[in-house]
């Protein structure tokens, strides 16, 4: 069978590709990309206005000295940043689409290998621009159209209803599937979405810090234990009370309570679910599924959740295991502090799935007569999720600094040696923080030190901080002009929080930590490629969510699934609003 | 309902052949000789509404005349089915849709040879048709294929009755179709 479909589209989107590359790269959209991209917009009209000005004080000194003027060359803002970069995907991605599009036009491939993977091309460029529209259109116009009906609403409409590119994008998706069905061209590239989406997660190892993956991990653990076996159980115990079949419990209770059509298709064929009972399960979980998916961020920007909160508990208490990942992104579409958190329970989540359908292999066996053992080696071993290792050994490389130096929290390092010249402490800087030292070494400063140390609970390495070590920290920074060490860094940053403190010595001390710490370049890409990977697998999966699936939610594992969708919903909530801090 | 007046209509027993013995056949819903299709397709796919169309059929049929085709459709709502799961293996989801697959063809397979056993009982030829897509386009295909001079169905299900979202489009069906078709009574 040959796979590749003999059809102008992926020519096409390469043509639409390339042509949007170079009307950014030309400035011919600018007007349309002034009002898409305001803030950055306002950032360009600032520094073309400074260019301006710093361009006639240039031509002005060199009319006075007769020296003739340097050249200058307007910096980039964040405008030009924006542009250049939508430029260059569209360049990358146009360019392989279009080559592609034209070979797949021009040869027949033979049936094999190469005709298989040649016929992913097209699916895959239909998503990625679909992402791109998303990312780049329509994202930003809801957040202008939020921003402008807010006056007269009184709200911000695209905020609370969380009308960002992942939302959206899983919107397209399951649109283009249900209202025009996916082209025969593109049903192949569109189920590679799964492998995004395990990238994704396989790099989001490189964003975590030791100390954060070990409170993470033991968060999720205690949670995802409580409610995995406390659903599973409650599905076990409605099921028998409500009559509704041994299969039939057993594959609802792998849904519900692990990690939703993820766990059913692994759980189906061990406790023989027969057919009817798979399309009740899958559609039960996934009505929960999208509608939750669409409700918790909103919920969670009402109670003011912050990432660890929110992540918790979309991890918890979402019972399919994309749908976290949408909502994570959906709730935090800009950073992705949430989708950290809400992945590493996803992540918990398919750890535990081996051992409920172990578990449920033994109940079906134990409960159903006739009923065959299955092999528990086996299952283990089949149902373990290879691209956790993946993740692991991210984090691993991370770790080690093999990115960014191996202490990096959320991409940013400390690196003394690497402060700028330019960003040295300015001579009114030392003046104002030498006074401070001056007045914090009389009597009364140093008791306001040691108060507030101790008030605070300032610590150097495993000892409580004195007024001495911050004098010391203080003179260290006057003779360096920049900070030396992470730890005169911290004690700093707290003295920096001292009551009373001159304005100028803090914000001296503030620039000195600005120019000490470091964004990683690696640490940011990975971070951009994450947001990329999770849209593109979020679209693609949102491609394969059927009306056809959804109406199958009904009878007694939609009573079922309600009542213990509801309390696992409800109970992770209380419990995150009552336990979980945002102390990550 | 359509069964309704077609035995209304009835005026007593019809077939030139006689039924097995057990299996006697009921009151014909057509008096003989006045309609004799010899292509019925009939749309059976195991559900209640099906067993209704079987009968329904079994009146109208003529042995030695009518070739029952028996159309089974696996409904395409299953090609949604492996959803949105993406944290499985290839193997794992390789596994259950081998096993959903087998399963509803087994399902089919037994359905297609639980009908047939009872068309051959009765005394009239058989074929199989097993397909998989949407039902009332498949139906229409199918009966353009076979030439069917009449189709008959099961009744819609009430709204709430137990079973699978997977409907016949009856406009679609009725207003496609070529020859006449009929819909069984609720049983």
């Amino acid at each position: 069978m040959i796979y590749t479909r003999k059809s102008p589209a992926l020519l096409v989107i390469g043509v639409i590709m390339l042509l949007w590359g170079w009307l950014n790269a030309s400035g011919s959209v600018d007007g349309v990309q002034s009002w898409l991209q305001h803030s950055a917009w306002s950032d360009h009209q600032k520094v073309e206005k400074k260019y301006e000005a710093d361009l006639k004080a240039a031509a002005e000194k060199a009319q006075a000295t007769g020296v003739p003027a340097p050249e200058m060359k307007m910096p980039k803002s964040k405008f030009d940043s924006a542009k250049a970069k939508q430029a260059q995907l569209s360049y990358i991605f146009g360019g392989i689409a279009a080559a592609l599009g034209l070979l797949i036009l021009l040869w027949t491939p033979k049936e094999g290998s190469l005709d298989y993977y040649l016929s992913i091309f097209p699916g895959m460029a239909f998503i990625l621009l679909i992402a791109f529209i998303v990312r780049w259109g329509l994202d930003p116009m809801f957040a202008n159209w939020g921003s402008a009906a807010k006056p007269a609403l009184g709200w911000d409409f695209a905020k609370i209803f969380n009308l960002n590119y992942v939302v959206l994008g899983i919107v397209i998706g399951i649109v283009v599937v249900n209202v025009f069905r996916i082209p025969d061209w593109a049903a192949n590239g569109v189920r590679t979405a799964r492998f995004f989406l395990k990238t994704g997660v396989i790099l989001l190892g490189t964003l975590y810090s030791a100390a954060e993956l070990a409170q993470l991990g033991m968060l999720s653990v205690v949670m995802i234990g409580i409610f995995v076996l406390g659903s599973v159980w409650m599905v076990l115990l409605m099921g028998k009370r409500m009559q509704a079949g041994n299969s039939m419990t057993a594959v609802l209770s792998a849904g519900m309570g692990v990690c939703g059509v993820s766990a059913t298709v692994a759980a189906s064929p061990v406790v023989n679910a027969k057919a009817a009972e798979i399309a009740y399960t899958i559609g039960t979980i996934l009505v929960w599924g999208v509608g939750c998916m669409f409700i918790f961020p909103t919920i969670g920007h009402l109670l003011g959740m912050g990432p660890v909160q929110f992540g918790a508990w979309a991890g918890t208490g979402i019972l399919n295991s994309a749908q976290v990942a949408g909502a994570a992104l959906a709730f935090d579409p800009k950073g992705i502090e949430t989708l950290k958190v809400a992945e590493i329970f996803n992540i918990t989540r398919v750890l535990f799935l081996p051992i409920i359908v172990i578990w449920l292999a033994a109940w079906y066996v134990k409960h159903e007569a006739g009923a065959e053992k299955v092999n528990l080696g086996n299952v283990l071993i089949s149902k373990f999720p290879v691209f956790v290792l993946g993740f692991i050994l991210m984090f691993a490389l991370s770790t080690i600094g093999v990115f960014a130096p191996a202490d990096q929290y959320k991409g940013k390092y400390f690196d003394a040696a690497k402060v700028k010249e330019q960003s040295l402490l300015k001579e009114n800087e030392t003046a104002a923080l030498g006074k401070e030292l001056a007045r914090l070494r009389e009597a009364e400063g140093a008791k306001a030190l040691q108060d507030y140390f101790t008030a605070n609970v300032v610590n150097v390495g495993k000892r409580h901080a004195t007024p001495e070590d911050a004098h010391q920290a203080i003179a260290d920074l006057i003779a360096n002009r920049k900070e030396t060490t992470r730890e005169q860094d911290a004690l700093l940053r707290s003295i920096g929080k001292l009551p009373g403190l001159d304005e100028g010595a803090k914000k001296a001390l503030g620039n000195a930590h600005k120019a000490a710490w470091h964004s990683s370049k690696a640490i940011g890409a990975f971070r951009d490629w994450i947001a990329w990977l999770f849209a593109f697998g979020l679209i693609g999966l949102g491609m394969q969510i059927t009306g056809a699936a959804l109406k199958q939610a009904g009878g007694k594992p939609l009573v079922i699934g309600g009542v213990v969708g509801t309390v696992k919903a409800v109970g992770s909530l209380i419990v995150v609003l009552l336990f979980v801090k945002e102390f990550i | 309902m359509a069964s309704n007046l077609l035995q209304e209509k009835s005026a007593g027993p019809s077939g030139a052949y006689p039924a097995p013995p057990g299996r006697e056949r009921r009151e014909a819903a057509f008096p003989a000789g006045v309609f004799r299709p010899a292509t019925l397709l009939l749309c059976h796919h195991g559900t209640r509404g099906a067993a209704a169309a079987e009968a329904l059929a079994f009146e109208l049929a003529v042995p030695g005349v009518t070739t029952i085709i028996h159309c089974l459709i696996v409904p395409e709502l299953w090609a949604g089915m492996q959803g949105d799961d993406w944290l499985n293996n290839a193997s794992t989801r390789d596994a259950f849709g081998d096993y959903v697959e087998n399963m509803l063809e087994n399902d089919a397979r037994r359905e297609l040879a639980a009908v047939e056993t009872r068309c051959r009982e009765m005394g009239f030829a058989y074929r199989s048709v097993l397909r998989f897509g949407d039902p009332a386009k498949t139906a229409l295909a199918v009966a353009a294929e076979v030439d069917a001079n009449l189709v008959v169905i099961g009744p819609p299900r009430r709204k709430g009755e137990e079973g699978l979202r997977s409907r016949m489009d009856l406009e679609t069906l009725a207003r496609g179709l070529a020859c006449p078709l009929l819909i069984a009574q609720r049983t």
